[in-house]
């Protein structure tokens, strides 16, 4: 293949405080091509993405376009020069018309010009057609379908000419249907010349579709712009986590199975599950896998009373129990919910290490008058701080400034300090380094051995194998199936997968 | 033993930062200006050290921090109160009611007006965790339902037989220049330091401020927690408002301005002068305090300086512009040298 290269970065780098997000990034864009970027989820993906659409500005390297060097002051610059992005959310005003949301940057020359509606109107609709969207242009937008608004913003994209599209998990809120007219466009505006980059999690959709392959590691690239026919699903893998999808050699753990330590029977919940039936017992790990949305964090977070159950039983060792509220979970039945997303769930990120770590034992450890000093909160908190190996340079320190992985151990020593029974695990090596995730993994463990309950939900799914000693597969807020890990690889990976296409 | 170890050079360290810092601090910042108009106050004008000035001043002073106090309470939350003049009128003239209507005793009344101001602050406090509307649209409509509910109930009538202690207690001199109002509210402040420092509320105040959700998915109730917010803000609406009493002698209607706008300025401007943050989480009591010296000194002094009334307001507006100006900009210097 000999294309023009539309885009091409040479040695990007980008540190935050405390971190480096991106070393020595190359990217290679060809036009009229399909580029899949690929990562796990801290990997520098989209610090990549904010770099090429002028969010940031690089510490050091250099973005060239179509040969020229570029450099972006901010969004309006990148997206004027040929350069789009489709969000993973969508950006779009819901009371405005289809039409307006597609010019919205230039409704009129100037602020107090007259916009012409009909004229605006009927300029949306070759826009419309491009992307195969057979609509009125006068429609609100509030009142189309996640896809069809997905669809709009790709046509703003292209009506402002853009040489490149970046497409941030497109297919992550779309049908199996809705997806495959997706690529079908995405193969139309190929062939238009446009170049598009594709960044997904779902590893099958980018060999479906993908012509090139991008990978990011630690952010560092570890494949750099090679066509993707020469890899397999194992490789990509690989290449995003550094191994192959193996298993630390751990004993498979025996769970007693005789009654329950939480059961939940034919619950609902105002969140959207309907009639579920679930068992936990006494020191398992019972892992719960799905794909993002599948309703698990929703589920966990009914069971520590933050959503409503509107219908069923809900039990703990046998007895039936209402959670009214997250400190009744908390206070009077030892449930413990660490968050998927420390930074606006589970840390309060400009409160220092002390006040985060101690937050839920204050009223635990306080006199019946409410009184408590930072002494006692400390020595409370400081055991779970020294185990967890927190790198902090003291309590003092605001939690905000230190790294992804010492803020996932203060949530967890904040569950650790609060010595629940039962502890929810939401996702707890997102963004975090491969020691720290090590680490966390034998402390999970450690924890069942000593009688707490967890309940472990990850879409990792080397995690997932590692750590559960049973697994339920969760699709759509409902619970698929319930598979005992026997720790094979192969053989579990495909009856999750199977269990979810099912 | 290793956590002894870590704690004890933790709470070392964190002595040494906090004496760096309070040089960076809004409140050397206000003890600074303080100090710079207070002298020049002192040079400039007769009478400003007289002993009958800093009478007044003091009395102005301690009234005009628990206002702040009151409105603080409520930005820790993230949200505010209009309502704290109208709460604080309303409950003083509850008060009058209960001595002069019913032939209560004073201590009771006070009790009972105080408890007055706190449950009006509640209403409100239900109200903006209920509905889940803006405190600023909620307390609006409070600030106005209050009054008017006051001024059809007392027909705009002043009570002014109040028992003889009330002025009294309004014109005691300690040493000749101290008002014992000024002991009221550093009272209330040291009270207000302890409970954000050394109580699980007032740490659960801070965390929900910062940030609801993490607080609440921590076991946090939030919506109780700013319903006591509220309710604080209210009795401390209320408190200001009776110490005010006893410098007038008289439960007015008019005494906090028409729908209690009068208090509005000052509300704001102590906390914010003082630090508090306007997303809520953060609180400075002391900075408060000084907040309302500083309000207090330069209307004292610029008044002594034959300035019109009108003119100490808009220079009371400049100030609360500037500070929260000064504050934006700290934040972009100390961000951009890693202070913080």
């Amino acid at each position: 293949m000999s294309q023009q290269i539309t885009l091409k970065t040479s040695g990007i780098s980008k540190s935050f405080p405390g971190v480096q997000a991106l070393q020595n990034v190359e990217i290679e864009l060809h036009a009229g091509s399909i580029h899949a970027l690929l990562g796990e989820n801290g990997a520098g993906k989209s610090t990549l993405i904010k770099i090429l659409t002028g969010v940031y500005q690089p510490d050091e390297g250099s973005v060239k376009l179509l040969g020229q060097a570029v450099s972006f002051s901010d969004t309006k610059e990148a997206r004027r020069q040929g350069i789009a992005v489709v969000h993973q959310e969508r950006h779009l005003i819901p009371r405005f018309s289809v039409g307006e949301n597609l010019f919205l940057d230039r409704l009129g020359e100037k602020a107090w010009s007259w916009v012409d509606y009909p004229k605006l109107h009927e300029e949306a609709k070759p826009w419309l057609a491009a992307v195969g969207l057979d609509l009125d242009p006068q429609t609100p937008v509030k009142q189309l379908s996640v896809a069809k608004m997905q669809l709009v913003e790709i046509a703003q994209a292209i009506s402002q000419k853009s040489r490149v599209l970046l497409m941030d998990e497109p297919t992550a809120s779309l049908t199996p249907h809705e997806t495959e007219k997706l690529f079908s466009l995405l193969q139309k505006l190929k062939e238009d010349g446009v170049t598009i980059v594709f960044v997904s999690h779902k590893l099958e959709e980018v060999l479906q579709i993908c012509d090139y392959l991008t990978v990011l590691r630690d952010g560092q690239n570890t494949c750099t712009s090679q066509p993707i026919a020469q890899y397999d699903r194992q490789d990509l893998v690989q290449l995003m986590i550094g191994r192959k999808e193996q298993i630390p050699a751990w004993q498979t753990r025996e769970v007693n199975r005789q009654s329950p330590k939480l059961e939940l029977r034919q619950v609902s919940t105002e969140a959207g599950h309907q009639d579920l039936n679930l068992q936990l017992y006494l020191g398992e790990i019972l892992g719960f896998y799905g794909l993002i949305g599948a309703g698990r964090s929703e589920l966990a977070k009914s069971l520590i009373g933050y959503f409503r159950m509107t219908k069923g039983e809900y039990l703990l060792d046998g007895k039936a129990i209402h959670v009214s509220g997250v400190s009744v979970a908390r206070d009077r039945y030892a449930i413990g919910y660490l968050s998927e997303d420390r930074k606006s769930e589970g840390l309060i990120l400009q409160h220092d290490v002390l006040q985060n770590s101690g937050i839920t034992v204050w009223r635990k450890i306080c006199s019946k008058l409410g009184w408590l000093s930072d002494q006692q909160v400390t020595n409370r908190v400081s055991p779970s701080i020294d185990k967890l190996e927190v790198k902090t340079p003291s309590l003092a320190q605001m939690v905000g400034n230190l790294s992804g992985g010492n803020q996932q151990k203060i949530s967890v020593a904040k569950w650790l300090a609060a010595q629940v029974e039962i502890l929810i695990v939401d996702e707890p090596s997102v963004g975090i380094d491969i020691k720290t995730k090590a680490y966390l993994h034998e402390l999970i463990r450690e924890l069942a051995d000593q009688g707490t309950s967890i309940l472990l939900i990850t879409s990792d799914m080397p995690e997932i194998i590692t750590l559960a000693d049973r697994i339920i597969v969760m699709d759509d807020f409902a619970i698929k199936g319930d598979l005992p890990n026997n720790r094979n690889y192969e053989e579990m990976s495909t009856g999750i997968m199977n269990l979810i296409h099912s | 033993m290793a956590s002894a170890q870590e704690s004890s050079l933790s709470t070392n360290s964190r002595d040494r930062s906090s004496i760096r810092n309070f040089f960076f601090s809004n409140e050397f910042g206000l003890l600074f200006l303080i100090l710079v108009f207070a002298t020049i106050f002192a040079l400039l004008t007769t009478g400003f050290t007289s002993r009958f000035n800093l009478y007044a001043l003091g009395r102005n002073i301690s009234i005009d921090v628990v206002i702040g106090f009151s409105m603080m309470v409520v930005i820790v939350t993230g949200g505010l109160n209009l309502s704290v003049g109208s709460i604080g009128v309303s409950a003083v003239m509850f008060g009058g009611w209960l001595i002069e209507g019913m032939g209560s005793n004073l201590p009771i009344a006070l009790i009972l007006l105080l408890l007055g101001g706190g449950l009006l602050g509640a209403v409100n406090g239900v109200m903006v965790v209920r509905t889940g509307v803006h405190s600023f649209i909620i307390t609006l409509a409070t600030m106005s339902v209050y009054f008017g509910l006051m001024i059809w109930l007392t027909q705009a009538e002043a009570f002014r037989n109040l028992p003889p202690e009330v002025a009294t207690f309004g014109r005691t001199k300690i040493y000749g220049y101290l008002s014992p109002l000024l002991l009221i509210s550093l009272g209330v402040a040291i009270m207000l330091a302890v409970l954000y420092r050394y109580t699980s509320l007032g740490r659960n105040m801070l965390a929900a401020g910062a940030n609801p959700t993490a607080a609440e998915l921590s076991g946090v109730n939030v919506k109780r927690t700013f319903i006591l917010c509220h309710a604080l803000s209210g009795l401390l609406a209320a408190l200001a408002a009776t110490m005010l009493t006893c410098r007038t002698g008289a439960a007015i209607p008019s005494m906090t301005g028409h729908i209690g706008q009068d208090w509005l300025l000052p509300a704001f401007l102590a906390p914010v002068l003082g630090g508090t943050l306007l997303s809520g989480g953060k609180v400075s009591v002391l900075g408060t305090f000084f907040g309302a010296v500083l309000v207090s000194l330069l209307t004292n002094g610029l008044l002594l300086l034959q300035v019109s009334e009108f003119w100490v307001q808009a220079v009371l507006g400049a100030l609360l512009l500037s500070a929260v100006l000064l504050e934006k900009l700290r934040n972009v210097v100390l961000l951009q040298n890693r202070f913080i």
